[in-house]
């Protein structure tokens, strides 16, 4: 059983155990599979930017304009007033004399 | 530099070997936005923190998706607790005591895990790790003071318990 005292100067010792520490140093053939990760990445071009697509806040934040752009075009549709269609139809027939379509429709003048 | 400072944070070699990787890709991308500001090297270690960071974090969050998938019995997987760490720069004598040490960095905050690691590991001064922390040198005095507190705290218990 170690005392009070014991303990914490083991305690200090643990807290110094890095003194003399030296750097870890990475595999030699790390540079090579840094290339190589830039080199896959290039040809991903497409990847990343369907990637950029799917992220949930641009995700998001497409579907609320495409949900923004409907609704603008359907009140925009629906608030603008219904022209009375047969109107235009009229002045067209009378402008190059189509109101007589059938021969019942023509009026024979009494001799 | 930036494999010492991911394995220190990461404390696995292959992790850190990924976010090493990363952080040269990363680097390589993002060269022109480096504005000489502050020097190369803060830029180099705030990239590689946060990446060490980011990669934590996504560790942490997948061993609670397994946790909770072993709780449903969805998945029969048994979750490996983590083996002791052992640092290559460690001199042998030191090894255990490293062990354990790094352990215990492992139960600190992440701004004291942080603080420590670049000063202990990396030799990094407190102006140093201000620049890299964006933060005053007596916030990172505070940090490191409360970081070896918490750690001496750890370690008393730790061999308090296995007495």
């Amino acid at each position: 059983m170690r005392t009070k005292k014991q303990i914490e100067q083991e305690a200090d010792k643990t807290l110094n155990s890095f003194d003399g520490l030296h750097r870890a140093a990475p595999q030699p053939y790390l540079f090579t599979r840094v290339k190589a990760r830039l080199m896959r990445k290039e040809k991903n071009a497409w990847s990343t930017a369907f990637s950029f697509l799917s992220r949930p806040t641009v995700a998001f934040a497409m579907i609320l304009i495409a949900l923004f752009v409907n609704a603008f075009l359907f009140f925009e549709f629906r608030a603008e007033p219904v022209q009375a269609s047969g109107e235009g139809a009229q002045m067209f027939a009378n402008e190059y004399n189509l109101t007589d379509n059938t021969i019942y429709d023509s009026t024979v003048e009494p001799e | 530099m930036v494999y010492n400072t991911a394995i220190g944070i990461l404390q696995s070699a292959e992790d850190a070997e990924d976010v090493a990787q990363e952080v040269f890709v990363q680097v390589f991308e993002s060269i022109h936005t480096f504005k000489g500001e502050s020097k190369f090297s803060t830029w180099l270690y705030r990239i590689t923190v946060s990446k060490a960071l980011d990669h934590l974090r996504k560790k942490k969050r997948k061993k609670r998706f397994a946790y909770v998938q072993s709780l449903f019995g969805a998945d029969n997987q048994t979750i490996i607790e983590k083996p002791d760490f052992n640092h290559p720069g460690v001199t042998l004598d030191n090894k255990e005591r490293a062990a354990v040490l790094f352990k215990a960095i492992n139960q600190l905050p992440e701004n004291q895990k942080i603080a420590f690691t670049l000063h202990k590991l990396e030799g990094l001064s407190y102006q140093e790790i201000s620049d890299v922390m964006r933060t005053s040198v007596s916030s990172v005095e505070s940090l490191m003071h409360r970081a070896k507190n918490n750690l001496k705290k750890w370690l008393t218990e730790h061999y308090q318990n296995n007495d």
